[in-house]
């Protein structure tokens, strides 16, 4: 219910941030009078200027590359259950068995995903080189997030270990991994992991970039978590110890449940991160979601438009990365509401 | 007993890694007989036979592949130091406006750094390089007589020229990194307690005496560290140079693949040029940070 009096104090409270001397009030006109101008060239730019039949006519190619017309379903079908699963996270109701499975049900969208994109066992058998736009996007962050949170885990542990060659071991590798740009890293992925294999055995093109940003996002990843793991208290593990638990217990009962919850935050940025950077894909010949942009732009028909794709390519980034972080806070939320339901 | 048993342990690692490394090392070498490339740096005196469109210092293509990465290693370092100098500017600022008191500069820098932090800094280099440098075609952005000029053939400034590739790249990762710094600062400034801020306002001081004399000086040292790593992140990113077409220490190592397929070399290369920047960093701020420690025990 609207209240006069609280309108007045709010109308009060806006002259006395705006407007309470005479500089103030200029500045705060030419912000506005800058932020509206700003806003109806971007209106214009959008309604009349811009030509967004480059988009709309891509659209499949922006969300499936160039997966057979046919088969489209498939991606289609992993990335709207992706979205439903999002919103039962986000809003769905609080049934406890929904609650418990629901870290389980996370992880086997991958298999699913990877069952989908590949067929095999019902579906006619796709090549990885067909895969290409958002879902080829999605795939590599969610499969090198999966892979690379264990490896972390690992060697954050070992490097907060007594033992000081498997301490000194970790330690190179993190500090080493950090210091390279991630470009680097997935270039000589492409390049030197078929050179380190036995003869014979190859990895295609998607599965050398998951293990190049696997390797290199745990470096980051066990620094986050090494943060957590030091903000525990010692007199925790004492705890532990004098309840009778041994190491592994308390590793695994005491210690990589809570640092996982002080770390989440930074586990949460080291994932956008991830999706963000899967971008590099597009200049390493990979047809991610910008190398579709990429490609795209390289077609006679469209060429110059270089504003309408880069713009749209950048909501649909935006608007990935926000859900994410969106998910992450509210994960976090209900891990500190709720402790003891980890 | 338990000591026993870590040594136990470690053997073990130990035995494990180098077996797997010596596994990694043969399945190298049997490919590298395979493919008859063998591992040796001679090659680096050979001529490079490509052409540099930029190099601060003469460089010809006839000049060795040695130099050509050097004068990659400068090209690196000179973007990196103007960006580092122009996100600080611009972070700062920033910064700032959104811990200051007027809520409109808060909310427009509150969706800068929104945006900026939630799209890739590739697609944020492409959109620079195609649109904001590329995109001017033939006409000229801004002109004035002879001493400031924007066009698609970059900036110039006195005769000081920079090329649309070196702009956009100083453009692109300056903003990108200017969102994390603000973040950084205002990190920093909120740290100081609200105290500080009553204190100095009971005791008179006017509003920007008391920023830069009372607050900024307290909330470097937790400014510092925040910055040295996005500088770090900003040498990294910087070797996404190779998406603009500009000559960095990334992209002549790939045109060097390119010409020789010498990944192996390329590689070690590519980590000790990086080390060497990672080093020349911190370095010098650790040397600020001891300064402003320095300087703060003496007031």
């Amino acid at each position: 219910m609207f209240n006069i009096n609280s309108i007045m104090i709010f109308i009060q409270k806006l002259r006395n941030i705006f407007f309470s001397n005479i500089l103030n009030t200029i500045f705060s006109l030419v912000i506005i009078l800058l932020i509206s101008l700003a806003f109806l060239n971007t209106f214009e730019w959008i309604i009349f200027d811009a030509n967004w039949k480059v988009v709309t006519s891509n659209l499949p190619l922006y969300a499936f590359g160039s997966f057979p017309s046919n088969e489209q379903w498939r991606p289609a079908t992993w990335i709207i259950s992706l979205l439903l699963l999002s919103i039962i996270t986000l809003f769905g109701p609080e049934w406890k068995w929904l609650r418990q499975n629901l870290l389980l049900t996370w992880i086997s969208t991958i298999p699913l995903g990877l069952y989908l994109l590949y067929g095999g066992f019902g579906l006619s058998p796709i090549m990885s080189r067909h895969w290409g736009g958002l879902t080829l996007t999605i795939l590599l962050t969610t499969c090198s997030s999966l892979f690379s949170l264990p490896f972390g885990i690992i060697l954050a542990l070992c490097r907060q270990s007594s033992l000081p060659l498997i301490r000194k071991l970790s330690s190179i590798y993190i500090d080493v991994m950090r210091a390279i740009p991630l470009i680097a890293v997935l270039f000589f992925g492409q390049l030197l992991i078929p050179l380190f294999l036995p003869v014979g055995i190859e990895i295609d093109r998607v599965w050398r970039s998951i293990l190049a940003f696997t390797l290199f996002v745990s470096a980051y990843i066990a620094e986050d978590i090494r943060g957590g793991l030091q903000a525990i208290p010692n007199t925790q593990i004492e705890a532990a110890n004098s309840l009778g638990l041994n190491q592994y217990q308390i590793i695994q009962f005491i210690l990589i449940p809570q640092a996982l919850r002080i770390a989440l935050p930074a586990l949460t940025n080291q994932s956008i991160g991830l999706f963000q950077n899967t971008s590099l894909m597009a200049i390493l010949g990979l047809v991610e979601l910008l190398g579709v942009g990429r490609s795209i732009l390289a077609n006679p028909e469209f060429i110059g438009q270089y504003i309408e794709v880069y713009v749209w390519l950048a909501c649909v980034y935006w608007l990935v990365c926000t859900i994410m972080a969106v998910l992450g806070r509210h994960l976090e939320h209900r891990m500190t509401m709720n402790q003891a339901n980890f | 007993m338990k000591k026993r048993r870590a040594i136990f342990y470690q053997c073990g690692i130990c035995i494990f890694v180098i077996s797997v490394i010596g596994i990694l090392i043969n399945n190298l070498t049997i490919n590298l007989i395979r493919t008859d490339l063998g591992f040796n740096f001679s090659w680096l005196f050979k001529p490079a036979s490509f052409a540099l469109a930029e190099h601060p210092l003469p460089y010809s293509s006839s000049d060795s592949y040695a130099w050509a990465l050097f004068i990659g290693w400068l090209n690196s370092l000179k973007v990196i130091i103007s960006a580092l100098l122009l996100a600080t500017f611009l972070g700062t600022l920033v910064g700032f406006a959104r811990t200051g008191k007027n809520s409109l500069l808060g909310l427009i820098s509150a969706g800068y750094i929104t945006i900026i932090r939630q799209t890739p800094l590739l697609l944020q280099l492409m959109f620079w390089y195609f649109i904001g440098f590329l995109g001017l075609k033939e006409n000229i952005f801004i002109h004035i007589k002879n001493i400031f000029k924007i066009s698609n053939q970059g900036i110039e400034f006195y005769g000081l020229t920079l090329s649309s590739e070196f702009s956009a790249l100083l453009f692109g990762l300056g903003v990108f990194t200017s969102a994390y710094i603000a973040e950084v600062i205002r990190g920093g400034i909120l740290s100081v307690p609200r105290g500080q801020w009553e204190a100095f306002r009971s005791l008179g001081l006017s509003e920007q005496k008391g920023l830069f004399s009372i607050i900024i000086p307290q909330a470097l040292p937790a400014i510092i560290p925040g910055l040295t790593s996005q500088y770090l992140n900003l040498a990294k990113n910087s070797t996404l140079a190779i998406a603009v077409g500009y000559s960095d220490i990334y992209a002549i190592n790939d045109t060097i693949i390119n010409q020789t397929g010498r990944a192996i070399e390329c590689f070690i290369i590519l980590l000790t040029s990086f080390l060497l920047l990672n080093l020349l960093i911190s370095n010098s701020m650790e040397i600020i940070n001891k300064i402003i420690i320095k300087s703060r025990k003496y007031n």
